[in-house]
This record gives C-alpha cells, structure tokens and sequence, in this order.
C-alpha cells in the first residue's frame, strides 16, 4: 500500500540511470523534475481541511521540485464527487476525505484512472476538560495509561436522545440538554462520517440497508437536534474554538485539525495551556471511523502527483506539521514530543464506513 | 569613492522608508455592525501603520446580510456582522473568505440596578419565565432592537422563543406553531417599550434620556454595548444597569471578520490578512477584551464589576441556533404576530415642491409600504394587530385616514394616497399635532408602540415652539422620526427627533429604504 508497483518501478529505473550519466539521471528523478523545467500544471477539488497542508510554503517546493504547480479548489467532498457544476470544470484529480467518494464518483460516472489513500486521520470528539471530567465521572469517558480520552459515543448517542441534562453527565456547569453537534452531512465530509459512524453505532454493527430502515430515524433524530449545521469541517472547528465551553460544548472534526492548529502558533498554545479557562480536549470515539484522503486520478497526469503525495518527504510534512496520518493510520515522521503525546500511535478500534447504497439514502433522509 | 558611499546612504534611506510603509496602502473599507463603533479606532491605528486608507458604514444585520444575498454583493472589501449567522443565512453565493471571530459577546438584559433589587434579582439566577413574570405583572419594560432588523432583538428573541419550548435542544420548525409558545412570547415582547434597527442607538437613546431625567427600566444589548452604556451611566452618576444572564441560555454574537474579494489584487487580501493576525496579537486582544467583549481561550477581560454584576468571565449557555429555514421561519412570525403591535402616523408631504420626482418617489415608498408582498420580503410588513394613520399635509393638514394593518385595509389606505396630488405650503408641525392627538385619543394606547413620521421635501412655517409647548404638556410620549427629501430642512426635523428621542434618516436617494429604516424603529 505504502509504495505501489509504479511508483517502485519508477525507483527501479531511476537507480539504473545513475551509471548511464549526470542527464539522464535527473531526466527520470522525479524529484528533481523541476529542475528540468518540466513543469506541470495540474488543477482538481480538495476537501478544505487539506488547504492549509497544499498552501504550506514547504509542501509547494517539495511538490515544485518535481515539477509540479497544484491549482486547487476547495470544495465539499460530498459535491465535489456528484455535483455537474463541479465536474464539468474538468478537474485532473479530486481529493476528497473519504475513500466511499471513490464509489460515489463512480457511480456519476466518473472516469476514474487510478485512486488511492495518501492520508488519514480519525473523526474525534472535541471537548473541554470540564465536560470530560463530568463524563469521566459517568462513566462516558475513560482516560488510558497513556493519558488519551476515549469515549464511549454509542452511550453518548443514547443519553442525547433520551434528553438528558448535563447536570445528569456529570457536567453541572453547563445548563440544558447534553448536545453534540456536526458539519451537515450532506455538505461536509466529517459530518458525513460521522452520520455514517453514528448509523452504525445505533445499529450495533456496521449498518447496511436493513440498518438504515430500523434506525435511521434515530439517526435522524440526532442531527436535528443539532439546528444549525455548519457546511464546513473548519468553520465547525473555529467555532468551537470561539464559542468555547457555553457556546460548542462538543463537537464533531477530525484528529489532525487541533494539531495543525496548535503548531500554526505554538506560543498562542502555550499560553492556552498555562492559563485559567477550560482547555480544549479530544475524545477518541471507540469505536472511530478514518476519514481516509484519496486521490482520485482523472488526468492520467495526474499520477505524478499521486507519486509525489506518497514520498517519505511528503507523508513526513503531512504529519510533522498538519497532523495527517499515512495510508496505513500511522505516524510518519515524529512530532514534537509535547503534541505527539496528546494522539495515540494507533487507533485501535475503526469502523469502517457503510457502503455508498447505505450512506445516499442516509444523506437523503438527514437533509428531510 | 564618496559618491559610492552616498549612494549607498541614499539607498538605505530608500529601505529604512519602505521598512516603514512610505508606500500609499489601500483603501480599504468595512460595513460593519453598530456594536463594532468602539473597536474602530483599534483598527484604524493598523490602517495608518500601513498607510492605508479605512472607511467604516454601519449598518443593521439586515441590510448587511440583504447586501450579501443581493447580485451586486456588498461593496465594502469587509463585513463585520455581529454574528456568522447572518452571513451563514444570506451569503448564498459564498463571497465572504476567512471568516475569522474577533470576540464573542452574549445578548444579555440589562435592568436599572434599583429595579432589580425590587424584583429580588440581584444576586440570583434569573430565569426567562422570571422575566415573563414582571412584565405580566406590570413591573417590567425594556427596550430591544427590532428582531428583524438587528441581530441583538433577533438573539433576544430567539432566547425567549427557546425558553418558551422548555429548552428541548433546538427550535424546530412545527415547534413554532405551538400556540403556548406564541403566546409566551407575545406576552414577553408586550414588554417592549421602545425598538429600533440600531443597538448602539439604542444604547445611546437609554443615555441621552437618562441625561434628560427620563429612565427606562431596561434593555437587551451585548454584555460588551452594557458596559459601554453603565461606563456613560457612571460618569452621569446614574444608577448602572444590572446584567441579567438568563439562565436558560442565551444568544452570543460572535463578532465575525470576513474579506469579501473583488478581484483588487493581492496587497488588499494580504492587508486583509494582516488585519486579522494584527487583531490577534495578545496587546490588541488586551485592548479589545477592555472593552468588555470576550476573548476566547486567553487569559485577558476586562475586570468584572460586581456592582452590577458584570463578569465577562463568567460561564454562560448558549441557546442551539436553529437551521436558517427556521430562523427565517421565526423572523417571519415575530414582524408579523408576535412583536408588540405598532401604532404608527405617516406625514407624508404633498405640498406644492413636491412636484414631479418628489411626488412620484413618496408615491412609490408608499407602494412599497403598504403592498405586503414588497414590505415582506424585508420583514417590515403590518400585521393586522397595527394601526396606521395617514396624514398627508401641505401648508395644513389633509383628510386623514387610518387603518390597521389587514391588507385590504392596507390597500384601502395606498388607494387614497395615490389619489393625493402635490399643491400648497408646508406646515409639519399641523401634521405632527393632528398625530398626536389621534395617537393620544387611541384606545388602550399603552398596548401599542406609538411613533409618528414626518416625511418631508422642504423647510416648513416655524411653529416648533408652540408645538414642543403642547408636546411637553402631554404624558404621552412618542418619538417623532424624520425623513428628509431633497433639499429638506434637516434641522427642523432634528429639532423634533431630538425633544422625542427619535432620529432622523436621509431619503435623499431612496425613500422606499428610508421608510423601511424607519420601521425597524417602530
């Protein structure tokens, strides 16, 4: 998974030319293809929470020594997988957060050349030490040996349904109902996973169709107690992170989100952690779903990219400064020790997501 | 050698310049809501480091968010509502980038420290139906924006409205229906006293009548515009207005940033950009925090003051916001049952200056007025609970003719005012008498929010003294807005806004969106 055939053929002949001569041998290295003036311009959809990771000023040369200039365009996942207004742009690659687009790509007809999963990080709860201290106390939350925060979402799920108070969590601080909230499923891809993780929850198991019919009403019922949903997964996280404790006591993202956020300023977290007010938390669902990254190549072209998006030196970027894992849900390279201590080296307990003939009709009945 | 050394000289003095942005920045230019009025000095101080140019308009939620949803967007670079909301709801072609929270503030109620101690309610929880309470009983009026056309009457609304369905998580749209919660509701916003499009007006129209001996009870504002008006309250050694954080939840508007790009180039998103790093640097966050606005995940706010219990600090629930169906949903049925019903005499001027555009244009706001398929889709249309009365006047008043808000009445009254031509002096202040003896003589009068508008083109017969005369021998009070056309005579119209704690709008260019404005105050 980590190398594809291709990719390591193209290693194999790169290795052979360094005896043929100084040319040839940065003709056929892709990462100095730059440097050749070979150039390509490659134009496609991203989801928004790897906007930061492709403006990073380390990511663009890493990608410019291989000669390629990414023109990207953020869009939902969901839409950027269905929607004629999008597709007809021609876009080269998508780069959706969640490997079912690929078959709901398909499915619109998509021509679809090659597709595979450059990154990944789990959906997370975000919380705030107050709420998970009360949770603690309930029983909804345990903290492992390696102080991470996991949560029993399943038992969560049912106390909001059953409109239980804060106060009854252990959470007195907080007047009113317990409530968790999500971007809109049919807009935004962590909310569409979380839709997908929550069905299965309900459901026992890794929900199907048979699921979907029994509980989705449920399901249903959750997210409408959300009200307003907001369409992006970083305008969920920025609200939470300005709402604060009264105004986002829990929220639905993805893992790598406070990471990149975090190491955006260092000193802002630092005096964050030193100071008085409730401090951001993450609760670790078990069990989780990943929100996997594939790139979806149109554009046979577009492969270049795909090579380059698997290189150690940029998994190594993708990790060390924006959180993401690799294809396989695993660290690549090393955090700052203060921040790697806060995510566990692996996720132990992942569902996957139901197929894309459970989760269109979910999507469907969310959006009643 | 020397010439090399001066030239180099000359050189470093080139750099050192433009280390200093000698350079013209741009014009940059915000609509903002009227809360953000403190914070723009804060931001022009960034604007002046870079040499740039900054202008400020101030506008209510509404306009901000009918801008956004119109073709042509907002002209300004920057929008800066009170709450991402609006921009969530209006921005439907998503023009607005990098919408970035400056600080949050709740909308809270704030009542005359001796009359929360006579409700018993320093030092408690204070629950909404605590609030319903008083005001069935008399012992409580406030003053609040109007829901529609600003968004601390909308927060204060949607709390009551929340509270009003025993906190279930979210307002969903059946709920609405409900009538124990149109009538809840109802009940609570017979307590408002006095509305308008503006909080900082309103603000302003608390201090200006306190400086004048008139007290009101109390007022919905941000925590943030509270403070500002018991800073002002303590200077005129007045009585601080004690803040009530309902305890079953409140709205917090969250003071969003956002750049709206209009293809200008690169150096007015990066100045853009800068703004935003330059608003979270922890000295800017100190001064901002200083103003009583709240400052997520920092340490810096500004001191609590127990005297009228101010804690910006302190923990408060933030009710669910609805979907945008609902809340339009909402908006809807507030403008047209819920809000305290208005009462409500147009003076409109048909004297003979009025000729041609000037007639034509009064004609068309009136159209617009009083067909509620066009006053609706502004939320400024009647309900059948409102009277207006129509007084057109010339050197002396008219026939007049009043009506409620049903819309055939409505179409009954727009009939006889196409029907009046222009002819004759002009003579305001008939017309501004005749309204308040109609007013006076109205019915159950206190069940109604009164207000007269005086729209006129020119410079009237002066009888302000005798007429401020007769106005400060009647109980009743009711403010006299202003709506100028043309080369109108704005002092007059000032002179009356003034004594009656009104304002006066400019309906130089539109008098269709000046009567809206001023409905937003009524």
């Amino acid at each position: 998974m980590a190398i594809s055939r291709r990719a390591f053929g193209v290693g194999l002949l790169a290795t052979g030319a360094v005896g043929t001569g100084g040319y040839l041998a940065v003709k056929d290295r892709p990462e100095l293809q730059g440097l050749l003036g070979n150039r390509l311009n490659l134009f496609g959809f991203i989801g928004g929470e790897k906007e930061a990771f492709l403006a990073d000023p380390d990511v663009v040369r890493a990608l410019g020594s291989r000669g390629l200039t990414i023109q990207s365009r953020v869009a939902g996942s969901v839409e950027m997988v269905r929607e004629q207004a999008l597709l007809s742009q021609k876009p080269q690659f998508l780069w959706p957060s969640s490997s079912i687009m690929v078959d709901i790509a398909r499915q619109n007809g998509v021509r679809i050349r090659d597709d595979r999963v450059v990154l990944n990080t789990p959906i997370v709860i975000y919380s705030w030490q107050p709420v998970a201290d009360g949770l603690m106390q309930v029983g909804l939350v345990t903290r492992t040996g390696a102080g991470h925060y996991q949560l029993d979402l399943k038992a969560l799920l049912e106390a909001i349904v059953a409109g239980t108070d804060w106060s009854k969590l252990g959470v007195n601080m907080l007047y009113g109902r317990s409530r968790i909230v999500s971007t809109d499923p049919n807009r935004s891809n962590s909310g569409f996973m979380f839709a997908g993780l929550v069905l299965s929850l309900l459901s026992g198991n890794l929900a199907t169709s048979e699921a979907l019919a029994q509980f989705g009403p449920k399901a249903q019922a959750i997210f409408r107690n959300m009200g307003f949903k907001s369409p992006s997964s970083g305008k969920l996280f920025e609200q939470y992170l300005a709402g604060g404790i009264g105004g986002e006591p829990m929220i639905v993202g993805y893992e790598n989100q406070l990471v990149e956020w975090i190491l955006a300023d260092r000193a802002r977290w630092d005096r964050i952690m030193s100071g008085s007010g409730a401090k951001p938390v993450m609760l670790y669902p078990r069990p989780t779903v990943y929100s996997a990254h594939p790139l979806i190549v149109i554009d046979e072209q577009s492969h270049r990219l795909m090579d380059a998006l698997t290189t150690s030196a940029l998994q190594q970027l993708a990790w060390e400064k924006h959180g993401f894992r690799g294809p396989l849900g695993t660290p690549t390279g090393n955090l700052d020790s203060a921040i790697a201590g806060m995510l566990p080296a692996d996720i132990d307990a992942v569902l996957p997501m139901p197929d894309a003939g459970t989760m269109l009709p979910l999507l469907d009945l969310l959006a009643k | 050698m020397k010439r090399i050394a001066t030239f180099a000289l000359g050189l470093a003095a080139l750099l050192s310049l433009a280390g200093c942005n000698f350079g013209k920045g741009p014009d940059f230019s915000f609509v903002s809501g009227s809360e953000n009025t403190v914070i723009q000095p804060i931001v022009e101080e960034f604007c002046k480091s870079k040499n740039a140019t900054c202008t400020f308009k101030y506008e209510g939620t509404l306009d901000i968010g009918l801008a956004l949803q119109s073709d042509n967007g907002v002209e300004q670079d920057a929008v800066w509502p009170a709450s991402s909301v609006w921009v969530d709801m209006f921005d439907t072609k998503r023009r607005v980038k990098n919408l970035t929270s400056i600080a949050q503030t709740p909308v809270i109620l704030g009542v005359r420290k001796s009359k929360a101690e006579a409700l018993g309610w320093v030092g408690k929880p204070v629950f909404m139906k605590d609030i319903l309470a008083a005001v069935q009983a008399g012992k409580l009026k406030f003053l609040m924006t109007s829901a529609t056309q600003s968004n601390s009457g909308a927060s204060a609304y949607l709390a009551m409205l929340s509270s009003a369905l025993g906190n279930k998580p979210v307002i969903e749209p059946g709920d609405l229906k409900d009538a124990n919660v149109q009538n809840t509701v109802k009940a609570l916003l017979s307590g408002v006293e006095r509305s308008s499009g503006s909080s900082g007006w309103l603000a302003d129209l608390f201090v200006d009548s306190a400086k004048r001996g008139t007290l009101f009870d109390a007022m919905w504002n941000y925590e943030a515009v509270l403070k500002e008006t018991n800073d002002k309250l303590s200077g005129m050694s007045q009585e601080p207005l004690y803040a009530i954080y309902p305890a079953d939840g409140v709205a917090i508007a969250d003071s969003p940033l956002g750049f709206v790009d209009h293809g200008r180039g690169a150096e007015v998103q990066t100045f853009f950009n800068d703004l935003l790093a330059f608003l979270k640097t922890p000295d800017i966050q100190k001064r901002i925090a200083a103003t009583g606005r709240r400052i997520p995940l920092t340490d810096v706010a500004a001191p609590t003051e127990p005297l009228w219990n101010f804690d910006p600090k302190k923990l408060v629930t933030a009710i669910r916001m609805p979907e945008p169906q609902v809340i339009r949903e909402a908006l809807t049925l507030y403008q047209a049952a819920l809000r305290k019903p208005s009462l409500t005499a147009l003076c409109l001027d048909f004297s003979g200056s009025m000729s041609g555009a000037g007639v034509d244009q009064l004609k068309q706001a009136m159209r617009f007025l009083l067909t509620p398929e066009e006053s609706s889709r502004v939320l400024v249309q009647w309900s059948p609970a409102d009277r207006i009365l129509v007084i057109p006047f010339d050197g002396s008043t008219r026939q007049p003719r009043e009506a409620s808000g049903d819309p055939l009445e409505q179409e009954g009254l727009l009939n006889s005012v196409l029907g009046e031509q222009p002819n004759g002096g002009t003579d305001m202040y008939a017309c501004a008498d005749l309204a308040m003896q109609r007013i006076a003589r109205t019915p159950n009068v206190g069940n109604y929010l009164p207000a007269i508008v005086i729209m006129t083109d020119g410079r009237s017969d002066d009888r302000s003294a005798l007429f401020l005369n007769r106005l400060n021998a009647s109980r009743l009070r009711v403010p006299i807005f202003g709506i100028t056309f043309g080369d109108a005579d704005k002092t007059q119209l000032d002179g009356l806004a003034e004594a009656t704690s009104a304002r006066v709008f400019n309906g130089g260019s539109d008098l269709a969106a000046a009567f809206r404005t001023v409905r937003g105050y009524n």
